[in-house]
Formats: C-alpha cells, structure tokens, sequence
C-alpha cells in the first residue's frame, strides 16, 4: 500500500517537473541562446588582443580593462554616466512619487485618460522625441526664440550640454518611473491612511510614516529601473549630448563601430554592466533589510 | 486489391516531398536567370544613386541583380576582416574611403585589379591610383563659409586661429585623421606630422570649436548664426547650395587633402565576374556624371568632363589649387592613436 502511495507521489513529482520544464524550459533556454552565449563570447573578446589589420588576436590578457581603469579619460566618462543617472534617477523619483500616489489615490473617472496620458510618451520612440527636444533646445529653438523675443534675454543654447541630456532622459524615464511606482501605491490599502488620519496625523505624515515605509521596496524597483535605462542611455547622449559629451554607452558604441576594436569594446561593456549591477545591489544593501521586499 | 503505396503516403506527404524535390531546380533555374553581385554600401543618397547610376541602367540590362548590404564603412571592413578565411564571402563588391582601402588592400583581404579584368581602369585619373581600391568619387577638404556673415574668408588653416572666428567654427568630430592632415599641411607642409597637427588642433579648439556629430547637422548650425565657417567636403557645400542656402568654399592656400571614395572586391567574392562588371559599370561616364550631377563629388576619370551647370559648379578655380593625396600607410598606421588622441583632447573638454 505504502509502496503504491509512494509510486504514485513520484509520479505526480515526475509530472510537476516536466510541467516545470514546459513551462520554463523554452524561455530559460531563449534566455540562455540570446543572452548568456553572446556574454559568453563578449567576456573572451574582452580578452583579446586588439590590432588593426587583424582586428582581433587571441589572447587572455587584461589590458582592455586596465587600459580603462588607468586612464583618467575612460574613468571620467564612467563618473558622469553614474554622475547623470543619479541624478535623473533622484528627479524622476522627486516627480513621479507624488504623481504615482495621486494617481493611485484619485477616484475621479478622469483617472484613466491620466493613466493614458502618463504612458502617451512611450507611444512614441526615444529617438523621435529626443528629436523634438533638439528643435526646442537649439540656437533658433522655442527656448532660444521665447528667451529672446519675449524676455528679451541673451540666446539661450541648450543643446550639446549635461543639462539637455538630463532633462531629454528625464522625459524618458518619468512615465516608467509613474507607472511602477503607481502599481505599487495601489497595492496598499488606503484605509492605513484614513486609520492614521483618525489617530490625527496630517496627510504628510501619514503618507511618510506609514505609506512609503511600505511602499520603499517598489520605490526601490523604480528607481533600479530608472537607473539602469539612464547608465545605457544611448540615443538621447548621443543626439543632445553632442560629441564633446560622453557617456558610456556611446563611448562602447564608438570602440565598436568607429575603431573597429571590439576587445576594448567588450571590456567596456562588461564594466558598464558590472556597475550598474554594483551600484544596483549597493542600492540593495543601503535600504535596511525590513523596508525590503520578500 | 490494396494498393500499398497509397495506403503509406498521404497526398500531402506526396506533394510535399514533390515540392522538396523540385526545389533545387527551380532554385538553379531562379540563380541561372540572373547573375548577382552583392554590394556592401552605405546607405541614403549614395545607395539610391548607385542604384539610379549603376544597377538600374547599366548592370540591369546585362543580366546583373544588384543587391545593396547597407551598412556603415566601419562595421563593413569588420566583416570584411573576419571573413577572411571563409572560402566564400558574402559581398562581392565593398565600398569603402580610400584609408580603409588602403587597409585592405595591404592586408591581403581583397583581389588584384588590372584593365585585362576592368578595362575602364585605364580611365581613373592617375593621381589616384587603382590597384586593388578602386576610385569611385573623389572630393576635397575646403573652408566652407555663409557669404551673408563672412565678407572674407579665412585663406587657410591658420586663419581659423584668429580670434575673429572664437566659437564660430564648426566640424563633425568623424572627420578627425582629414582636419589632422589638413592641420599637418598648414604647419610641415607634409600631411604626416602629426605631433604639429595636434598642438594646432589644441589652439583650434582653444578658438571655441564646435564639433557635431554628423556633417548634416552643420546646415542649421549655419543657419541659425552659431556658426559661420566649417571645415568639410567641397561636395557637401554643392549639395547645400542646390538644396537652396548658398554656403562657398575656399580651398586652403597650404593645399586640399582629398577624400576618396571606391570599391574593392574581397578575394573570397562568391561572384567576382559580376564583381568586375560592377566596377566598370562604376567608371562609366554616365555613371560617374551621374554622382556629380547629385552629389557634388568630383569624377575619377579622364572621360568623363563635366558640363553645364554642374560643371560650372564643380570646375577648380584659376589658378588650380593644390590637392593634395593623403599619405595612406602613414595615416592607416596612425589612425588608432590619432582617433584616441582626438577623443581625449578634442572631444572632450
């Protein structure tokens, strides 16, 4: 009897896990194809030996790496990268917090053309936008003609500057930033709110005390997404930034594609990677462990 | 009587194992009717023109499908490289500039040409050469100034440092190893001092350089008044001024560092028959007037003059300035440290 219960359960365990491999099998092993092998053959390029006739000798050598580390060009293109991305990520926080939690809060039937209206800008492409910011940053822009002619102000020349790269980011981050951090007030009650409120805390602190303590793991997600898409931003730098600024990733782009040197190319990207994952899981580290998730 | 085989195959496996069956031939028919060359080319305007100038009314009649491999030079010579050892490439013709050519050509990746397999070789103007890299179109490297700012141009490079010009300058940072080599000219009259070049380069950009990235870019940059005076291609000042904003180019007195723009054929071409008609398609004069008449490039061959507007446009002024051919070993070598150097110094202030 025992022996058929015990033959039964494997069976049913058998099952689970072949159900477990149909299930996760063909997106792990997509994962594994598209992902995991090209790193694999960008980590052993990054250890190549660069040449310009052969464009790549095969080697195990550090020098792509050290020859980022020890040149201070290479290590200030990784300062303001980091540098940019903190602060797009502090900005979209500053805004999109207090947006996210009204739009979660709101009751009005006007609550979903916001929703819309938050997500419109995704309707269109990065580069298609950042192309709309150039009319408005340049010389001969709205922002140069309204300083002008309705402030009779100096010229005002935005363009190829940090600031215009900023703020053209900004515009891309903030509604995946709203939208995050919206899903993320929604899913806390908001009768903890009319519960401090009726122990007479003012909405501010209510909203401080109870539901961003609370929310702290989806702001945490938030400002890791926003991070991360500002440390390999690439279409806005490039266009807004101009070549006198640099970022990472166009730095990478430019080993790659203008020199042809794809170790150096390799290396770089596997230190932009490594920091952002640093940086990421510093982030982890940094919020006390009870504010976290899981 | 059953009838054993109807009974072991579907009609559907019948039919289909017809069509597997017959698909080689109708492939071998399909490859028999055309020949193809491939041609790894840049895109925009110089596709659409080899397609206008070349494929359509030269190569199309003669039996030859032309399929463009669009990309930029860069990644192309990339391929090119790591594609070496295969028996078959994938292109029969790349287009590339003249270092890169240059390149190539010295590390054995593409075929030895000669009028026997290109009989318009013997056109390509002299100065040019054409062993392996074949000249397509050729341009010089001009002070391009707004007549209705400048009332005198700068004459030559060194004029660019005066202080007259501070933040009115433009370039596009991708033309880096030409400006060094104008640079180069002014200050040894070689185009290979390079050490000279960069301390120029360093007081140009001390004079308020502006860098964009592409030349495009320099258009509103004129337009608006940030810049009055750029440094680019003769061609691209013909394009403008028929595109309706009349810019004007001065040829630096010290001489103009050419640009060249050509072909090569890589030794493991799957078709290099197509690829040597190709080429001598390209050297048509038709062909070649065709890219003047929309591209302001110069010909690279003896027979074909240009005439009418577009000559008159193009024509060298009197007396005929210097041009001046970059020395390729020399530069191809430098190029790496130049490229570092200009990221470091010139792009990043």
């Amino acid at each position: 009897m025992n022996h058929a219960i015990t033959q039964a359960a494997r069976a049913a365990s058998r099952r689970d896990a072949g159900a477990a491999f149909s299930l996760l099998g063909p997106a792990s092993l997509l994962m594994l194809l598209m992902l995991v092998v090209p790193l694999g053959y960008m980590l052993r390029d990054s250890l190549n030996r660069f040449d310009p006739t052969e464009m790549m000798i095969a080697a195990v050598t550090p020098e792509n790496y050290l020859r980022f580390f020890v040149d201070p060009f290479y290590r200030s293109v990784l300062y303001t990268t980091i540098r940019v991305s903190v602060i797009v990520t502090a900005t979209c926080l500053a805004f999109g917090l207090p947006m996210a939690w009204r739009l979660a809060r709101s009751t009005s039937r006007w609550k979903s053309a916001l929703v819309v209206l938050t997500v419109l800008p995704l309707f269109i492409g990065s580069t298609t936008r950042t192309a709309g910011w150039m009319i408005l940053f340049s010389r001969g822009g709205m922002l140069d003609i309204v300083s002008r002619r309705l402030f009779d102000a100096g010229s005002v020349n935005l363009m190829y500057t940090e600031p215009a790269v900023i703020l053209g980011i900004i515009a891309i981050n903030l509604p995946f930033t709203i939208l995050t951090l919206q899903s993320v007030f929604e899913g806390i009650d908001p009768r903890l709110e009319q519960a401090a409120a009726s122990m007479g805390a003012a909405p501010s602190r209510a909203f401080w005390r109870i539901v961003f303590p609370l929310a702290l793991p989806g702001v945490l997600i938030a400002a890791v997404l926003c991070f991360i898409l500002c440390m390999n931003a690439f279409a806005t730098p490039v266009l807004l930034g101009g070549p006198k600024f640099q970022m990472m990733a166009p730095l990478l782009f430019w080993a790659f594609s203008g020199d042809n040197n794809w170790p150096f190319a390799a290396a770089l990207a596997f230190i932009l990677m490594a920091t952002t994952l640093g940086l990421t899981g510093l982030a982890n580290v940094v919020i006390p462990r009870r504010y976290r998730g899981g | 009587m059953p009838d054993p085989v109807h009974n072991r195959l579907s009609r559907r496996a019948v039919l289909g194992a017809g069509t597997l069956l017959a698909a080689p031939a109708l492939l071998t028919r399909r490859t028999a009717a055309a020949e193809t060359c491939v041609v790894g080319t840049w895109g925009g305007d110089y596709a659409n023109l080899l397609r206008d100038n070349i494929d359509d009314p030269i190569l199309k009649p003669k039996g030859v499908e032309v399929i463009q491999d669009i990309g930029d030079e860069t990644p192309r010579v990339a391929k090119l490289t790591a594609q070496r050892k295969l028996p078959r490439g994938t292109m029969d013709i790349a287009c590339v500039g003249a270092v890169n050519g240059y390149r190539v050509t010295d590390a054995d990746l593409v075929e030895p040409l000669d009028a026997a397999k290109v009989p318009n070789l013997k056109h390509v103007l002299s100065y040019l050469g054409a062993t392996a890299f074949v000249p397509h179109i050729f341009s010089a490297q001009v002070i391009v100034y707004n007549p209705a700012t400048v009332t005198a141009p700068p004459q030559s490079f060194a004029d660019l440092l005066d202080l007259k010009w501070k933040g009115k300058i433009g370039m596009v940072s991708t033309v880096a190893p030409w400006v060094m080599m104008g640079a180069s000219l002014l200050e040894s009259g070689t185009t290979t001092d390079f050490d000279k070049a960069k301390a120029f380069m360093l007081k140009l950009n001390d004079n308020g350089l502006r860098l964009y990235p592409e030349t495009d870019a320099l258009a509103p940059a004129f337009k608006s008044g940030e810049i009055d005076v750029a440094v680019i291609w003769l061609a691209r000042s013909f394009m403008w001024h028929n595109a309706g904003f009349p810019v004007k180019g001065q040829f630096p007195k010290e001489g103009a560092i050419i640009y060249v723009s050509g072909m090569v054929v890589p030794k493991n071409a799957p078709n290099k028959p197509a690829a040597f008609k190709y080429l001598n398609a390209m050297l048509e004069p038709s062909a070649q007037r065709g890219f003047a008449a929309h591209m302001g490039y110069l010909p690279t061959v003896d027979d074909a003059p240009l005439s009418g507007t577009v000559g008159e446009q193009l024509s060298l002024p009197q007396p005929r300035p210097k041009l001046v051919t970059p020395d390729y070993p020399a530069i191809s070598k430098a190029l790496p440290d130049l490229n570092d150097w200009w990221l470091k110094n010139i792009q990043h202030t």
